[in-house]
């Protein structure tokens, strides 16, 4: 028997069912003995769970009683607070806290990169030089473009002696 | 709110706004350079009338590859330049500076020994960067143009 058919039965015990269902379900009993079986035992289920169930009496009134259960369940559930007044000052320290973070962050962060760069761009140098035998080279750590020229000692360029080159007296 | 709060918030706010302008004029671009002849000898009884060079310099001068230990000042000079000026100085009988003030630090230097000139270099140059032209002089000595910003 499936559980539609087994529901169809107690719902004509208790009388649900439409007449036309009730007429169809009577003479499918009649018919059936394990359908009547089922029905009998649904009947002797009821009778018993009838007997044990205790006869409950209200000391008042059933509206008085459930409007009690409905105030105290306004009583005991979380009244929602009112939103309270931020000052500006607070507003500010809100926002200034998680800036002033990320500002601390950045300059960390650009304090190491600029320390493990030795605080130095790289420099490029463009060199166009005439001398066939002069060469330039960067000297990063002393933040330094060498170019070094071979011509002018060969024409006395920065003679020692020469008065052009001395401080005057 | 607190008033020193309120206070401060303005001249933080002040500062903010005219940081901008400070860094902007100071982009637009005048630079202030300081070009020296410098000769370097390993001469432990130089001229007594010799005027050391300036002892930063010497000390960068002194930890690079170069050979000398002794340096001294022959001439110096203090080029102001606008931005896109160019300024022609002599720094000795045979030796002549030209620099041209470009764009973002960077700057073109040009030396000419007995008036042909020798090289043309260009690169940036901020502050405690140097631009050392040189070569060999007599009696194993040398001698170097110093091109840097001013102090």
């Amino acid at each position: 028997m499936s559980d539609e058919q087994q529901l169809k039965l107690q719902a004509f015990l208790d009388g649900e069912l439409p007449e036309g269902d009730a007429r169809e379900v009577a003479a499918w009993l009649a018919r059936d003995a394990d359908a009547a079986g089922l029905l009998g035992e649904l009947k002797n289920t009821r009778n018993a769970l009838k007997n044990f169930e205790p006869a409950l009496k209200l000391p008042e009134s059933r509206e008085f009683y459930w409007s009690k259960i409905k105030r105290e369940i306004e009583r005991t559930a979380p009244v929602a607070t009112p939103a309270r007044s931020v000052s500006l000052f607070t507003l500010l320290r809100r926002i200034l806290v998680p800036v002033g973070a990320v500002a601390a962050l950045a300059i960390a962060g650009f304090i190491t990169v600029h320390s493990f760069s030795g605080g130095q761009h790289p420099i490029a140098v463009n060199s166009l030089l005439a001398d066939a035998g002069a060469f330039t080279y960067r000297d990063q750590a002393q933040g330094m473009t060498v170019v070094w020229l071979s011509y002018p000692a060969e024409n006395k360029f920065a003679e020692k002696s020469s008065a052009d080159t001395l401080p005057a007296k | 709110m607190r008033p020193g709060l309120i206070r401060a918030c303005w001249l933080f706010l002040a500062a903010a706004l005219l940081f901008p302008v400070g860094s902007a004029r100071a982009e637009a671009g005048d630079v202030t350079l300081e070009a020296q002849l410098i000769w370097g000898t390993n001469d432990t009884k130089p001229d007594p009338r010799l005027k050391p060079a300036d002892p930063k310099l010497a000390a960068k001068l002194k930890h690079s590859p170069f050979k000398w230990d002794h340096y001294f000042e022959m001439h110096h000079e203090t080029l102001k330049l606008k931005l896109n000026e160019e300024k022609t100085v002599t720094m000795s009988r045979n030796c002549v500076i030209s620099v041209t003030n470009l764009k973002g630090e960077q700057v073109k230097f040009q030396l000419f020994g007995k008036g042909k000139l020798a090289n043309t270099v260009t690169q940036a140059l901020p502050k405690g960067q140097l631009l050392v032209t040189g070569g060999d002089a007599e009696n194993s000595t040398a001698w170097f143009v110093v091109l840097q910003q001013a102090d």
